[in-house]
């Protein structure tokens, strides 16, 4: 019996030791295998066309398309197009085509890869894409910003400028007609002229990227433009504009309103257009967004409405100006933290906003798991 | 509650099965018996989640599933009745999915589990009795190791392969009871099943210092043969 008790004993000491045996670690596999990642927008997605990314610089800077590559195991990405000073020269190494300034309606030149879907019309021109190419596509923040800019000119041009910008996409016609119905016809026109760019860019994506073989393509929709420093600071001037105090409210409140139905047109057509396809995951930045602003404490946020970078200047607009280049992180970290940060050499860390239309680092971090999150829905991550 | 019901409902099954069988001749479990047993071991959490601390999406949880292993255990009859009993078990993989806002990312990781178990039981009927249903009650020092990772855990927090977020799950002692029996089928040997069901609160931490709590009051089954020395 003595015998038995040991052996037993001995077996639980076994059992022990097993359990003595070590760390786990992590499986970095993902459960698609992804070798190349193909990148088409705007200024969130530029790995540096220009010279310096659209936030604080630094090593560990990176952007989301950055980030969900790394996930993937894709290592650093590098810009398709390299800008001179005055035109665009191309790195065929490379495999990111944002740019800056990046618009699905490039008006003033269609051509250019500046134009969203003139990236998408390159890149597919050069890439038969495969199951192991992931693309990843945002725009429509700067269309936004277009057509909102053009709305707030008329009262002083007289609505010239919407009505050249709305007809870019919109039949002349169909524009000219709801102009003619006055304010209502002005507001509702916005949401026809975004839910037809939401078509452009879905055709663009479909015939050069879905048609020629892409398997897997997340596309972003549209932020809600309107929560960034930049749009804040437009809507109080609207206030002001309309006298400050209960009036100024009201109007702000509802141009904020009329803007975030064009954004929201936009995103549901987009959405309408991509539903079923199982190619596509389609994220939703837009709610992600907002919830960052709404609830910034539970996502680490300290502060979701001053820019981290200082301001160097004022625009011809009136709005503050900003200088990417020299917004590093040492620079940052060098300030005396402002008040109401955490008070540390990190205080820019958790600040939502680099400047006072584009993410911080960490906001970018935000993105990047947000999409992330949507590619293990989808079962690719 | 769900699972005190079915406990009594059990235990009541067997005294009455105890009742029809009680007479047979068979061999005793009487003090100073050592029965020694192997078979299999099921672990099914019911895991409660709470929600991972921020920065995450609200309402981030996770659920753990099943895992079956080849158990053991061995008893020593301190009277006819009264019983000290060791369970033992191959460890345990558990599984962790992504519940509440991540619902459908899929597997989050795996942890691997030994649960190191001391009980008393009561031994009903006679030391002869071919059928001795039983209850018991002790403590278990759940050992969590081995935490591991998924991509998808990973890019939801923030890692990167070449920095991924690893998760730790605590080890913490936690009070089980079980109802079981035994049946001796000759002299010496015997079958014996067991639930039991544990009252577990832990906790996982990441390597990104977020945390999330979790209650998994995991359920027992185990079946074995047995040999009575």
């Amino acid at each position: 019996m003595r015998q038995i008790r040991s052996r037993a004993l001995l077996a639980l000491a076994c059992a022990l030791l097993l359990a003595a045996c070590g760390g786990g670690g992590s499986d970095t596999s993902t459960r698609v295998h992804i070798a190349s990642v193909k990148v088409m927008g705007d200024s969130l997605a530029d790995s540096g066309t220009f010279g310096f990314k659209f936030t604080v610089q630094g090593a560990q800077s990176f952007i989301y398309p950055e980030r969900v590559a790394a996930n993937f195991g894709v290592g650093t990405l590098c810009p398709f197009y390299v800008y001179t000073g005055s035109t665009f020269t191309t790195n065929a190494s490379c495999t990111n085509y944002a740019i800056g300034g990046g618009r699905i309606n490039n008006v003033s030149a269609p051509a250019s890869p500046v134009s969203i879907v003139q990236q998408l019309v390159n890149a597919g021109a050069v890439n038969r894409y495969s199951a192991t190419d992931l693309l990843i596509i945002d725009g429509g923040g700067n269309d936004a910003a277009d057509l909102v800019g053009a709305y707030l000119k008329v009262q002083s041009d007289s609505g010239a400028s919407y009505a050249a910008l709305l007809q870019t996409v919109l039949p002349a016609e169909t524009v000219l007609a709801a102009l003619a119905q006055g304010a209502a016809g002005f507001a509702s026109i916005g949401g026809s002229y975004m839910t037809a760019l939401a078509d452009v860019f879905y055709d663009a994506i479909k015939t050069n990227a879905l048609d020629k073989g892409a398997q897997h393509v997340v596309v972003l929709n549209m932020p809600g433009i309107t929560n960034t420093p930049r749009f804040q600071a437009v809507l109080d001037a609207i206030a002001a504009a309309n006298g400050g105090g209960t009036a100024g409210a009201t109007a702000r409140a509802s141009a904020e309103s009329l803007f975030k139905s064009w954004f929201v047109a936009f995103n549901n057509e987009l959405a309408a257009k991509f539903n079923g396809n199982s190619n596509v995951v389609l994220v939703d930045f837009y709610q992600s967004f907002n919830d960052q602003i709404a609830s910034p404490g539970q996502y680490s946020l300290t502060n979701v409405t001053t820019p981290a970078c200082p301001p160097t200047g004022l625009g011809g607009d009136g709005l503050p100006t900003y200088d990417f280049p020299t917004c590093t992180d040492a620079a940052l970290s060098a300030m005396t933290p402002p008040a109401g940060s955490d008070g540390t050499a990190n205080w820019w860390k958790s600040y939502a906003f680099s400047d006072g239309f584009h993410p911080t680092p960490y906001a970018h971090d935000l993105l990047a798991r947000r999409i992330l999150k949507s590619l293990a829905d989808a079962g690719w991550l | 509650m769900r699972h005190d019901d079915k406990f009594v409902r059990t235990a009541a099954w067997l005294a009455a099965l105890g009742a029809l069988f009680g007479t047979a001749p068979a061999g005793a479990q009487s003090a100073g018996s050592v029965l020694l047993r192997a078979g299999v071991t099921h672990i099914k959490p019911n895991a409660d989640s709470g929600d991972l601390s921020p920065p995450s999406l609200p309402g981030t949880k996770a659920s753990a599933r099943s895992d079956t292993q080849l158990g053991a255990g061995l008893t020593y009859m301190v009277t006819d009745h009264i019983a000290v009993d060791i369970p033992l078990a191959t460890p345990f993989k558990h599984e962790l999915d992504g519940d509440g806002a991540i619902n459908g990312v899929g597997k989050i990781g795996e942890v691997k589990s030994l649960p190191i178990t001391v009980m008393g039981q009561y031994r009903f009927f006679d030391a002869n009795a071919p059928l001795r249903p039983y209850v018991g009650a002790g403590v278990t020092y759940a050992k969590f190791y081995k935490g591991q990772s998924t991509s998808a855990l990973s890019g939801l927090t923030g890692g990167t392969p070449s920095n991924p977020t690893t998760i730790s799950v605590e080890s913490k002692f936690a009070a089980t009871v079980e109802v079981g029996a035994t049946y001796a089928v000759d002299e010496h040997w015997f079958v014996d099943a067991t639930v039991a069901h544990t009252f577990l609160k832990t906790r996982a931490t990441l390597s990104t210092g977020q945390t999330l709590d979790m209650k998994l009051d995991p359920d027992t089954f185990a079946l074995a043969v047995g040999y009575k020395f």
